[in-house]
């Protein structure tokens, strides 16, 4: 008996200790906790520092990663952030790491105590705009950029610097102010392997019947036409096929006209008008044209692998099983360095509805739906000397750099240091591998955006939902029942929120009765509603 | 010494109780602010809309009428919830109470001893790795099922059981087979054990042995560790959304979501914590009614059987 | 005829045990194992314990040879004595407890100090409220009882969310007390609940013979109740451990800065991102976090069934 008690009592503190050994908190060699320090730094702090901008550049442009784990680690932005250093010794450059869950960023910015600099779908800064948690930057925009000489793009105005003017001018917020600079850009297209498409003897399709022959073809002989994820139908695939249908009609649907963006963004239909157009009856059972934008989407989707919920899509497509695969200019870079890839490949963009795939069909080519990469904000942290953007010296700092960084010789370190992401800023050169994707964004942008825009909300319900109907779980009408729910709960949320002048559109409307005459099967609700 | 005997008794009472109060304060101040104000936060806040950091609105009763109308998920959870709770009270009423009796009938004590442990012994894995060996070891397409199938030359058979829309439901419910919890097993153990050895030898003599027992004699009598069972597996079904997070988030589409979970993401997904309030209050309501009902019935049936 | 019976009780109990503990032989054998190995025979023997074994018989006799070994990670092969490919193998065998144990030492660290602060907290205040309510008849003191009873009736449900506003009001989102201080406060109750009723039913004259030979309350409390009280004592501190090491939720929530991450919250951060496809570091991270509980479990058995079966009226 005694034995046992001093073979416990031993034993236990054995174990006790062996614990305290294994937690005792002493950093191994040659290990780096990972956990310990959320920054790096490019310089040691030098002791005359008067702001510490703290910057959060993205898992795409990050200094010493490496994306898609593909050739050197980034050093891009230490040399920026060195060169800013040295043209101005009190301000030192920090770089952070994104942001885990947006919780943790909310709690941050109600503390003020974010990055300067964010990295953030700018999407996500809308709700909370009229927070002050956020540095509206349209006086910065539309004032010249100082580092640009005469005579260039941005010595009028610092916007004239971006390229692609309609979707980064597209990414104003619903008060009608800027909150960020769309810095990169990205842009999808379909790619195609080259030796299918010869064995099975067919070429770039020119329009959508073409391109559907063609899927049929391809999968005859044995090939999975398309590679698809669900999420790609949800962020993509409704807009453009939207943009399809609705064209023809925008002239008799689109009331509100923003000035400043209504020169890049013609009929761009916002969340007002949608709201408005729904309560119209659009975008629900009683809208012919909404089912048929969901049949063709289901069509288009018939052709794509068995699993688009969980599947690597790449995976089918490097491996030769299937002709082609839906995705963005990111996975160029990707396909460029694997050596096992033995077909030639190249992209083209999606073809134009004909009126044989859609009588609904406008014929125009289709719209594009790219948007960036990065998108940098500023943060209340960045005005927190004097809180408020106006007086504050900081955020003209913070605003400096941020200009800085966008000048061609500086950007460029950046951007071109991989072919990944398209430049959105003038007079820097693309890359030749993303040739194809620069021209594409030369299209005309979308007119809707389902997804990110409206409503955490809506937009999970749209994404899970569009699963269950593309992979018939539920039906046609289940599914457009499930999204009239969808969108009736967030009209109701969103008129609560914002009081859309639904009066001006409905005097809008009216005037624009005359226009609509001439449209066939425009939504008419029941009596009574 | 002296002087505390000078003092009338009525003043000694009263600093008895002004100590009294002065150390429970710290106890009851703890209680009135971190689950008190959570409790009156709940039901004020459901009737306000607010963001972290922007300013709150009042909306009335709209919370409670968007759950009920026209938010399309509150339904298809409350199914969810409906088929979750009662798959487990089934299984919970039942696999353990026929081990918990397998492991009684045993003559030896060290092996009834030892089942006992055997049985608790899970409860030293975190839930939540519990929770991931399911959703990636057991489910997951290189997981012990589809292996299995593999294995066994039904390879065609192999799903990705957690994301195939038909069979997560089921999948999530089978989470835990063969579902015998420790704690289950002891109480009805406990239960076993406590009928007297007296009944047990009258159901001998009048040949009341083996099921027939079982039925006549050991389920009546754990009836009111079965209540238990029942009132905590229910309360568990319609609160219980944690391994959901882990193993589908509710997915696909909505095909595993319960309110619970719906609540989670409203708050800290969607950032309308007005709205989950709401649902969180309803959720009370739910179990507050079903905890009610639960005594009354099961008080009756014990009544009744202490009649017979 | 008995015995015959018996053993087809074995047989039926073992039908239940079986699967019930199989996947957590799986998750032991395969944390020895790599993806790779993984992938080619997800039932296969860990082939390292096997060399392991192999190459310590051999090493043990004093055999004298060399072995080929490849790494399949590094994809080079290399000759080695047999002590040397013992090593090897041994490293191999154990690589994923080592780097699951780079990620869990801190979670390891903060659950422990999580789950001691709030422990003791609660055993103090629980013991401490429990003494007063029910030695002294002071006015208000039945209301207190209820005011602290008439909390189990909210389930956890109804006040997560609004606790996690109250905690970020007071400023405690991404700390170690918001964790502990709302645990004590909520677990105070089912431990002033325990005690107070194994208080009542101790005998009054054991207090009045105490109070006879001149003890104040302190050490009444201190010398006489705190002893008396061990089994409870005992019972309150396993179900509060047990809770605290299994709260997932509320970690998760309020505390998104890795820095405060517990274990269960680590877990399930890290099967979502760093290890997300190297299910043998996974593997390894369930089993060593269950390790801690599983020592407390085989030192307390009989505490932990106690506290099972008492723990039902949690309810």
């Amino acid at each position: 008996m005694i034995f046992k008690k001093i073979f416990k009592y031993t034993s236990l503190a054995v174990i006790l200790s062996v614990g305290t050994y294994l937690m005792w908190p002493v950093p191994e060699e040659g290990y780096v906790d990972p956990n310990a320090d959320d920054s790096v730094s490019s310089t040691s702090t030098p002791a005359n520092v008067k702001y510490n901008i703290r910057f959060v550049p993205g898992g795409y442009y990050y200094p010493g990663i490496v994306p898609a784990g593909i050739g050197l680690p980034n050093k891009g932005f230490y040399e920026v952030a060195a060169a800013y250093e040295k043209l101005h010794p009190d301000t030192k450059i920090t770089f952070c790491d994104a942001m885990a869950r947006r919780e943790y960023l909310v709690t941050q910015l109600s503390a003020s105590k974010a990055p300067d600099i964010l990295n953030v779908n700018v999407e996500d800064v809308w709700p909370d705009v009229q927070k002050n948690w956020y540095a509206p930057l349209d006086d910065y925009l539309n004032n010249p950029n100082p580092y640009i000489p005469k005579g260039k793009p941005g010595s009028v105005q610092w916007w004239d610097m971006f390229k692609f003017q309609a979707i980064s001018r597209g990414k104003l917020a619903p008060n009608g102010k800027m909150y960020c600079i769309s810095y990169d850009m990205i842009e999808t297209a379909i790619y195609y392997n080259k030796n299918i498409f010869k064995e099975v003897g067919v070429g770039i399709p020119k329009d959508w019947d073409e391109f559907e022959e063609t899927m049929a073809k391809i999968r005859k002989a044995g090939y999975t036409p398309i590679q698809t994820v669900v999420g790609i139908y949800a962020d993509w695939g409704i807009d453009l096929f939207l943009d399809q249908l609705y064209y023809n009609i925008l002239p008799g649907i689109d009331l509100v006209k923003d000035p400043v963006r209504e020169k890049y963004l013609q009929g761009y239909l916002d969340w007002d008008e949608v709201c408005f157009l729904f309560k119209k009856g659009f975008f629900t059972r009683h809208d012919k044209r909404y089912r048929e934008l969901w049949k063709l989407i289901k069509r288009f989707r018939k052709f794509s692998n068995k699993d688009i919920a969980t599947e690597d899509m790449i995976r089918g497509f490097v491996r030769g099983d299937a002709a082609m695969i839906w995705s963005s200019n990111l996975i160029s870079y990707r396909f460029k360095a694997d050596k096992d890839i033995d077909f030639d490949w190249d992209v083209f963009y999606l073809p134009k509805f004909t009126t044989n795939t859609s009588k609904y069909a406008s014929g125009v080519p289709m719209c594009v739906i790219g948007g960036s990469g990065a998108q940098y904000e500023i943060s209340n942290s960045a005005f927190s000397d004097t809180g408020d953007p106006k007086t504050s010296e900081r955020l003209k700092r913070v605003v400096d750099f941020m200009q800085f960084i966008t000048i061609p010789e500086q950007y460029r370190k950046v951007i071109n240091e991989r072919p990944l992401l398209v430049p959105n800023i003038k007079g820097v050169e693309t890359l030749p591998l993303l040739k194809p994707f620069e021209e594409i964004l030369k299209r005309r942008y979308t007119t809707t955006k389902w997804t990110y825009t409206f409503d955490l909300k809506f937009t999970d319900i749209l994404s899970r939902m569009l699963l269950l109907y593309l992979d018939d779980y539920i039906s046609l009408d289940e599914w457009i029942e499930w999204q009239e729910k969808n969108l009736e709960s967030a009209y109701r949320r969103f008129t609560r929120k914002k009081h859309p002048d639904f009066d001006a559109m409905e005097k809008e409307w009216q005037r624009l009765a005359p226009v609509r005459k001439n449209y066939i099967d425009m939504p008419e609700l029941p009596e009574g509603k | 010494m002296k002087n505390k005997q000078d003092k009338p008794f009525l003043s000694y009472k009263l600093r008895a109780a002004l100590v009294c109060y002065s150390i429970i304060i710290i106890p009851v101040a703890l209680l009135g602010l971190f689950t008190y104000l959570p409790v009156f936060w709940a039901f004020q806040k459901s009737f306000f809309e607010f963001e972290i950091g922007g300013v709150s609105r009042f909306v009335g009763l709209s919370h409670y009428i968007e759950y009920f109308t026209t938010d399309p998920t509150t339904y298809v959870s409350l199914a969810n919830m409906a088929f979750f709770t009662f798959f487990a009270v089934v299984v919970r009423l039942s696999l353990p109470l026929i081990v918990a009796k397998l492991i009684i009938s045993i003559n030896s004590e060290r092996w009834r001893h030892f089942y006992r442990i055997l049985f608790l012994a899970p409860i030293v894995v975190p839930g939540v790795a519990t929770m991931l060996i399911w959703g990636g070891m057991i489910y997951s397409s290189q997981g012990l099922i589809n292996e299995f199938l593999r294995l066994v030359g039904l390879g065609s058979l192999t799903h990705a059981w957690l994301a195939n829309p038909g069979t997560a439901l089921i999948a999530v419910a089978m989470v835990g087979f063969p579902f015998i919890g420790g704690f289950e097993v002891l109480i009805y153990y406990a239960g076993l054990s406590g009928i007297p050895e007296s009944v047990n030898e009258a159901a001998l003599l009048e040949g009341c042995v083996g099921i027939r027992k079982f039925f006549l004699i050991d389920i009546p009598m754990v009836l009111s560790q079965l209540k238990l069972i029942l009132i905590l597996t229910v309360i568990a079904g319609i609160q219980g959304f944690e391994g959901l997070i882990i193993l589908t988030g509710g997915g696909p589409g909505y095909r595993t979501t319960v309110p619970g979970l719906m609540m989670y993401f409203n708050a800290f997904s969607f950032q309308r914590f007005g709205y989950a309030c709401a649902v969180g209050v309803f959720l009370f309501a739910l179990i507050f009614t079903l905890t009610i009902i639960n005594f009354k019935f099961f008080k009756s049936a014990e009544e009744l059987q202490a009649t017979k | 005829m008995k015995h015959k019976k018996n053993w087809t009780l074995h047989l039926a109990i073992l039908a239940f045990a079986i699967p019930t503990l199989l996947p957590f032989y799986f998750v032991i054998n395969n944390s020895f194992r790599s993806n790779t190995e993984m992938y080619h025979s997800f039932f296969g023997f860990p082939k390292t314990i096997k060399y392991i074994a192999v190459y310590s018989i051999k090493t043990l006799k004093g055999e004298k040879g060399t072995v080929v070994v490849r790494d399949e990670q590094k994809q080079t092969s290399q000759t080695l004595t047999y002590p040397k490919a013992l090593k090897f193998y041994f490293d191999s065998a154990t690589k994923n407890y080592k780097s699951a144990w780079k990620v869990l030492r801190p979670y390891f660290l903060n659950t422990f100090i999580v789950v001691l602060a709030t422990a003791f907290g609660v055993l103090v205040f629980g013991s401490v409220t429990a003494y007063i309510l029910s030695r002294f008849k002071f006015p208000g003191s039945k209301v207190v009882f209820y005011y602290f009873i008439s909390t189990m009736m909210f389930p956890a449900v109804l006040t997560l969310v609004p606790s996690f506003l109250l905690v970020k009001e007071l400023g405690l989102l991404n700390s170690r007390l918001a964790l502990i201080i709302p645990a004590i406060a909520g677990g105070q109750v089912f431990a002033i609940f325990v005690f107070k009723s194994f208080f009542d039913g101790l005998p009054q004259d054991l207090f009045d013979s105490a109070k006879i030979d001149g003890a104040g309350h302190f050490s009444l409390y201190w010398n006489l109740i705190l002893p008396l009280s061990k089994p409870v004592l005992s019972v309150v501190l396993i179900m509060n451990i047990l809770g605290m090491w299994n709260s997932f939720l509320w970690p998760y929530i309020v505390n998104t800065d890795k820095k405060f991450h517990v274990i269960a919250s680590g877990l399930f951060v890290l099967s979502q991102t760093e290890a997300a496809a190297n299910f043998g570091l996974l593997y390894a991270a369930y089993i060593t976090s269950s390790i801690p509980l599983l020592i407390l479990f085989i030192y307390a058995t009989k505490t932990f069934i106690q506290g099972m079966t008492s723990g039902a009226f949690k309810a």
